[in-house]
């Protein structure tokens, strides 16, 4: 995959486990802390990869490995969290409406749950700074 | 050594609340009242390790009341035993969870402290929420202390950072609210209405300003009179401990003991 932005992708991967959760954690908060986001957003972040990573463990005892890839452009940052095992229906069923989803879509600026070659994914994005307000929402 | 455990009642009368248990709720609230001594009990063997006594008795109330859903009169085991194992077992995740048998060490307690001093004036400064290096620069610290302090925050309880920021030391819980946010009527929680319930006051209200009305965590650290750091860390371990509830708490109804999903 010859993206040229990926170059400067942060991966980490570790075992698929709660107890290696602070450690995505931590280096989560480290790379936003260089793209910068603000302590805020940083600390939100956190939170929403938190939830992410719970959530993906909770879908799959099989996963061996839970990866991290960090991501930083012109707009802010983006983390997606995966696991490598395959799961039946990934989103889940009505994900909109249950209390995973709406934390983590107040935290983030966006979400997306993807299935990456059968692997479940929450894909996450975070403005960098405070943006201004948009000035034109559609 | 082999003497009586707390809180256990005769096999005969054990196995009578188990066999009500499906279908009376009055049953289950008498276990619950034969066993609370026990769980207590357990919660007092965990303290002093830097959490407070009450939430302490509170993962271990959850571990009784896992117990008693779980619990099997086929299996040849007194009751009394697996509710002190699933008790025990609960009160230690909720340890190795948090972090918390480790020690903060003081350098970064001091970061934290000086963290929490600065934010406000930096805030007000920049007229946002400012980033790492600003807050290094001012606590005249590393960035990665400063990385380290915030997760150390979230992660282990240091209750020298839970008292008020305002210096006439009002208690927290004295400028919640009147109002009593029902964060449940929120579309998607009523999934976890019943573990909000048992939530304390500040820690609904936090939610309910993060996730309802949408503020930041400066803006309720205001609001609530704690430092950002301390919101911060409600919202960590609220969140947590609503998945967990979340995770134990399985549609009743069918007959899904035992079954592993």
């Amino acid at each position: 995959m010859p993206d040229p932005s990926s170059q400067d992708a942060v991966l980490v991967s570790v075992p698929a486990s709660p107890e290696y959760v602070n450690l995505i954690r931590a280096v989560t908060a480290s790379v936003a802390a260089r793209v910068p986001l603000s302590f805020d957003a940083i600390e939100d972040l956190k939170l929403a990869v938190d939830e992410g990573c719970a959530r993906l463990l909770t879908v799959s005892r099989a996963a061996r490995r839970m990866q991290l890839r960090l991501t930083a452009s012109d707009d802010g940052l983006e983390a997606v969290v995966s696991i490598d095992a395959e799961v039946g229906t990934w989103p889940p069923p009505n994900i909109e409406e249950t209390f995973s989803w709406r934390v983590l879509s107040a935290l983030v600026d966006t979400v997306a749950l993807d299935l990456d070659g059968g692997a479940p994914s929450v894909r996450m994005t975070k403005a960098r700074l405070d943006p201004p307000v948009p000035s034109e929402a559609p | 050594m082999s003497s009586r455990p707390l809180g256990s009642i005769d096999r005969s009368i054990e196995v009578e609340l188990f066999e009500r248990l499906p279908n009376d709720p009055s049953a289950r609230d008498e276990l619950v009242e034969a066993f609370l001594p026990l769980a207590e009990y357990l919660a007092r063997r965990f303290d002093r390790r830097g959490e407070p006594l009450d939430d302490l008795i509170q993962v271990a109330s959850v571990g009784l009341l896992n117990a008693i859903d779980r619990f099997d009169l086929a299996r040849d085991v007194q009751f009394s035993t697996y509710a002190a194992v699933t008790i025990v077992g609960e009160l230690k995740r909720h340890f190795r969870d948090k972090g918390w048998a480790i020690r903060v060490p003081r350098r970064l307690q001091e970061v934290a402290l000086r963290i929490n001093a600065v934010l406000p004036e930096l805030a007000q400064e920049h007229g946002r929420s400012p980033t790492i290096e600003e807050i290094a620069a001012r606590c005249e610290a590393t960035p990665e202390e400063i990385l380290d302090a915030m997760e150390a925050v979230q992660a282990y309880s240091t209750s020298s950072l839970d008292t008020p920021v305002g210096e006439d030391g009002i208690a927290p819980v004295e400028v919640l609210g009147e109002e009593d946010p029902s964060i449940e009527t929120l579309e998607g929680w009523a999934s976890v209405a019943p573990a909000l319930q048992e939530l304390p006051p500040r820690e609904r209200r936090v939610l309910y300003l993060r996730f309802f009305e949408g503020l930041t965590q400066s803006e309720i650290a205001e609001q609530v009179g704690v430092s950002q750091m301390h919101v911060s860390r409600i919202l960590a371990q609220t969140l947590r401990f609503l998945r967990e509830r979340a995770e134990t708490d399985p549609p009743r109804g069918s007959g899904s003991r035992g079954a592993d999903q």
